[in-house]
């Protein structure tokens, strides 16, 4: 006997340990909920954190009551049959009338901090519409035009008003450790959540809601910069793509273009192709305050293999245009697709393929080669030539060649 | 005292059941009944135990490539579904089945057949789900099946047509056999046996009862729209035709909360048997234990908004269900204190069964603390459909439902089979599964904090989610090495136990009063019940305190020995015919009745066969007919009405 009470006095020590120091632990983590970087982060986390203080008391007044009746009561050779005890009326009315006094110090808090976080968002917010679709976020910008897809910028002390809405099945936005809340991206209804981030980083975004085969697939960036970087990155999306060829440059007339950005514009045709880092004043965040954590890791399919071949953007620029590409993205001034993310400033993003592989050569090559092997269930085809499946078919050179193409899309 | 075990072991096999694969497919017999539940359920049990601990190996690290993605979600939702419908809920039934009668001093239950015809639908509900994996296409929606999601639209295929059809025919089985124990225990309780004298596992069963004939008629209608959706082409859940995507969701969880309630309170019942016995001390509050109950299943159909906090369903509606989600807090906390109320100045007696009693007190407590963190909107938007909600609810069906129905197992193997469970085998169960649930269950909390979604078949490295997947899958070997020890154990004892005697605990209730296993007719002479404990009553408090500390089979020895036995072990009791006892007649219609609705579904799912699902019906509609006009008990049709 004494060997187990021992057992489970060191287990129930062992488990306090733990808890505290799993969430002082947790508090580091990339994406943890705790400490998330905004007003709606800061008021979660107030209610978040006084329940976990009631439930650490909770918990060790009840386990508490529980070892130490174990111990004490525990059978012994030759003690009497206990006294026979029905119930203590006083007794049940405290321990009914304690836990409600704890619920109703829960209670009052939940509801100003629902009412608050739930009234529309201040006026003058920005306003960013979330679309939800198998499996990858679509981010617009109507109060500026623009169209991205997979990264999400916003700008630091601005609070953003979001409205949520999906292309097919239910969705649900979170972005942990800057939100720390979550709202559901539901078809037919329109969703609201608004917050003001306090920080300049680079975020994780996730799909909360199950939503078929490629669910852990579904994942975003979000960029927070200082206003004027975040104004820059405005500027910079909402001109036309860059590109040398002036075949594929877009005419001002091109599309849905409300663009004022001319200026940018002229900058951005100048340059190269397949560029490493995005040139200063385009708003961009910067690659190197990217952690490390932010890199996706996924490997790519064993057996998919690309050839050693060189891409040239120019011939890609040409090829794209003739191919099925264009009836899924939209790339300014050259087509108009939009099942698939818009593909403006492709090659200004860091990930593709919902932030499950970095935006790099290799894997645009072998994305475009066979997206069915990489993303499981995914719409988007097949195009490498003679592989099952595939969609007309590209060779390993024409596929680098709109690799090339789409890198060049700063 | 090993000469003692091993005299008693010798002293003959208790009797047995009739033998025979006939015997037991023709059954009416709630024991037997009850025993069919018991084996089928733990071998789904295996299932969903295997299922799970794939998911783990996939999860192990970052990356994961052991299964693929849509395998990885045909496991997570036959997982799920398994548990739920074919092992915890089983598993209660398989327990109220052979008990309720017993505990009240019923002969049968008031449908006998009817019963059958619930295991058997059971059974043939539960092939139909798993037949999904020799078709390569098992359900993959979840559990709880989201429309749209769960669409053809969004989810072609045979999958979620197994789902759907595999659901409403456990559905049926479930609702049969609500009715049939809502009727017994209303009707068929012995003189004496007021309501508020009845063991508080039939209280826990006739609360789950009415939960389950009042949430499995709204999960019903939400499968049907989703039925002909999906096989008659409606627009129930079509968004792109204007279906509103939350009607759905609000059936499933208007029904979804009280199944919780259908899972855990049959756990609540059984330990609120096993604490008292093992203590030596009536339930603390025993009133307020019941009044309890009835408060959870109440407030348990008011809160099902609380799984949509997330949907928008704006200020006022997550004001409410916070509310009411709170509130229900009160009554769960009052059964938790008074457990504890009852351990209070007991003989507390460490049996395996207590063991998971007290595991049961313990952990469900800590998922009913991360239950009331959810209960607060805003908070929970953060820990909604992370991982910090799968540890939530294995804290409360495992370290509840699982531990409780352990606990029950354990406790009332020796009435079922005449035998008992090796306790050294039983502890090695009871700490590896403590370990490992803890072990496996724990960190998840961690990881859901840190951010972890749920329902992914893989993560990326570097999130600080690595560590704490590595001891969850950690910890879910070791409980199920602890669970093969288990069903080792179970099996073992059928034939090796040590014979149990009427009474090996010193139990105060009515069903110790009868020989292991009982007679087919249960009692002999239908008992007068004049207390809540009749068992201790007549054991006087003298004898008990003359006992020294002994091994529970010796001492049911020294009970028996003291004539508090209703009969002698060693001798088989007589037969009923012997007794004059009227007995219902073994009978194969409700199994065949079973195969024929079964048959009809088979057909809607094979391109929607008209000759197969008139086949299906016929069979259904013709043995059914043919059962209702056969008389239960041929030649004493007035017994049941007498009694």
């Amino acid at each position: 006997m004494n060997l187990r009470s021992r057992a489970r006095r060191l287990a129930f020590a062992a488990l306090t340990v733990v808890l505290a120091a799993g969430v002082a632990a947790c508090a580091h983590d990339p994406n943890t909920i705790f400490g998330a970087h905004s007003d709606l982060g800061h008021a979660t986390d107030a209610l978040t954190m006084r329940l976990v203080y009631f439930a650490i008391g909770v918990f060790i007044v009840v386990e508490g009551l529980l070892v130490y009746a174990i111990v004490r009561f525990r059978r012994r050779p030759n003690s009497p049959v206990p006294k026979q005890i029905h119930g203590n009326t006083a007794i049940e009315i405290t321990w009914t009338l304690v836990p409600a006094i704890i619920l109703a110090l829960i209670a009052v808090p939940t509801i100003k901090t629902i009412f608050r976080t739930q009234a529309p968002a201040p006026a003058g917010s920005l306003q960013v519409e979330v679309i939800g679709h198998q499996w990858w976020w679509e981010f617009r910008y109507p109060q500026y035009g623009v169209v991205t897809a997979n990264e999400l910028y916003l700008p630091v002390g601005r609070t953003v008003s979001f409205t949520l809405k999906s292309n097919d099945v239910i969705h649900s936005f979170w972005i942990p450790s800057l939100a720390g809340a979550k709202r559901d991206v539901v078809p037919n209804q329109t969703n609201y959540i608004w917050f003001t981030p306090d920080s300049v980083a680079a975020w994780d975004g996730f799909c909360a809601e199950y939503c078929g085969d490629s669910h852990a697939n579904m994942h975003f960036r979000v960029f927070t910069e200082p206003a004027p970087q975040f104004a820059a990155w405005i500027a910079h999306q909402k001109t036309g793509p860059a590109f040398p060829d002036t075949t594929a440059a877009p005419t001002k007339s091109a599309a849905t273009q409300t663009s004022a950005g001319t200026v940018m514009l002229a900058s951005q045709v100048t340059m190269a192709p397949a560029a490493d880092s995005a040139a200063p004043g385009n708003g961009i965040f910067d690659r190197d305050k990217i952690p490390q954590y932010e890199i996706p890791n996924t490997p790519t399919p064993a057996g998919l293999t690309f050839s050693n071949v060189t891409g040239d953007a120019a011939r890609g620029a040409k090829l794209f245009k003739v191919s099925l590409c264009i009836g899924c993205h939209t790339i300014q001034g050259v087509s108009p697709g939009i099942t698939g993310p818009n593909l403006t400033h492709v090659g200004s993003r860091y990930t593709i393929a919902g932030a499950m592989y970095p935006n790099d050569t290799k894997h645009l090559e072998l994305w475009i080669k066979d997206a069915h092997l990489m993303k499981p269930g995914t719409i988007m085809p097949v195009f490498g030539k003679g592989l099952p499946g595939a969609a007309g078919g590209f060779t390993d050179q024409q596929i680098a060649d709109i690799a090339a193409y789409l890198s060049s899309l700063k | 005292m090993a000469t003692t075990a091993a005299t008693l072991t010798r002293a003959g096999a208790p009797a047995g059941y009739e033998g025979g694969v006939w015997s037991w497919l023709t059954t009416v017999d709630h024991k037997r009944i009850g025993q069919l539940y018991l084996y089928t359920a733990l071998t789904f049990f295996m299932i969903g135990g295997f299922e799970a601990e794939l998911i783990r190996t996939q999860l192990y690290g970052p990356n994961g490539t052991f299964v693929s993605a849509t395998t990885y979600n045909e496991l997570f939702t036959m997982h799920g579904l398994t548990m739920i419908f074919l092992a915890i809920m089983p598993l209660s039934a398989a327990l109220w089945n052979f008990l309720v009668p017993l505990q009240i001093g019923a002969r049968d239950v008031a449908f006998p057949r009817l019963n059958a015809f619930s295991y058997w639908l059971f059974l043939l509900g539960g092939i139909f789900l798993n037949f999904g994996w020799l078709m390569h296409a098992a359900p993959n929606g979840g559990w709880f099946g989201y429309a749209p999601l769960s669409t053809s639209q969004f989810s072609p295929g045979l999958h979620m047509d197994f789902y759907v059809l595999g659901l409403q025919i456990l559905g049926l089985s479930t609702l049969a056999a609500s009715f049939n124990f809502i009727t017994t225990i209303i009707n068929m309780r012995a003189p004496g046996m007021h309501m508020m004298r009845m063991p508080v596992f039939t209280w826990s069963t006739f609360v789950t009862q009415f939960l389950i004939a009042l949430s499995f008629p709204i999960i019903t209608v939400a499968l049907t729209f989703l039925m002909l959706d999906r096989f008659f082409g409606t627009n129930f859940y079509k968004d792109s035709a204007g279906a509103d995507p939350l009607l759905w969701q609000h059936l499933f969880w208007l029904f979804g909360h009280p199944e919780v309630y259908i899972l855990i309170l049959p756990a609540f019942g059984l330990v609120s048997e096993v604490i008292p016995t093992f203590s030596r001390k009536p339930l603390f509050g025993y009133p307020v234990m019941v009044y309890s109950l009835i408060l959870i299943a109440t407030l348990g159909f008011g809160v099902w908004a609380h799984h949509m906090f997330a949907v928008g369903m704006g200020p006022i509606a997550d004001s409410v269900f916070g509310i009411t989600t709170m509130l229900i807090a009160i009554p769960t906390g009052v059964k938790i204190f008074n457990w504890l109320g009852t351990l209070w100045g007991g003989q507390l007696r460490f049996t395996t069964a207590m063991l998971f009693a007290l595991g049961l007190v313990g952990l469900f407590t800590i998922g009913g603390i991360s239950g009331v963190m959810h209960s607060s909107p805003p908070s929970d938007l953060a820990q909604t459909d992370s991982y910090f909600v799968v540890a939530h609810f294995h804290y409360v069906l495992f370290g509840g439902s699982m531990m409780g129905l352990f606990a029950g197992i354990y406790y009332y193997y020796p009435k079922i089979t005449g035998r008992l469970m090796s306790e050294a085998l039983g502890k090695v169960h009871f700490w590896g599964t403590f370990i490992g649930m803890n072990l496996t269950f724990f960190p998840m909390h961690f990881s859901g904090l840190a951010g972890m979604p749920r329902r992914i078949y893989r993560y990326e490295a570097l999130q600080g989610w690595t560590l704490t997947n590595h001891l969850s899958t950690i910890g879910a070997y070791i409980l199920g090495l602890a669970t093969l020890v288990f069903i080792y154990n179970l099996i073992r004892a059928r034939s090796a136990g040590v014979v149990a005697g009427n009474d090996p605990w010193g139990a105060p209730t009515l069903e110790w009063s009868m020989p292991s296993p009982p007679p087919a007719y249960n009692f002999a002479k239908i008992p007068v019940v004049t207390s809540r404990y009749p068992l201790w009553d007549t054991k006087s408090a003298e004898q008990i305190a003359d006992e020294p500390l002994v091994k529970r089979w010796e001492r049911s020895a020294l009970v028996e020995s003291k004539g508090n036995a209703a009969a002698d072990t060693q001798q088989p009791p007589p037969s009923a015919e012997q007794l004059g006892i009227p007995m219902p007649t073994s009978t194969i219609k409700p199994l065949v009745a079973a195969v024929g609705l079964v048959i009809g579904f088979v057909g809607l799912l094979h391109n929607k066969s008209l000759p197969i699902m008139l086949l299906g019906g016929a069979i259904f509609v013709i043995t059914f007919y043919s059962w209702v006009l056969t008389p239960l008990e041929p030649e004493h049709e007035s017994e049941v009405a007498s009694q």
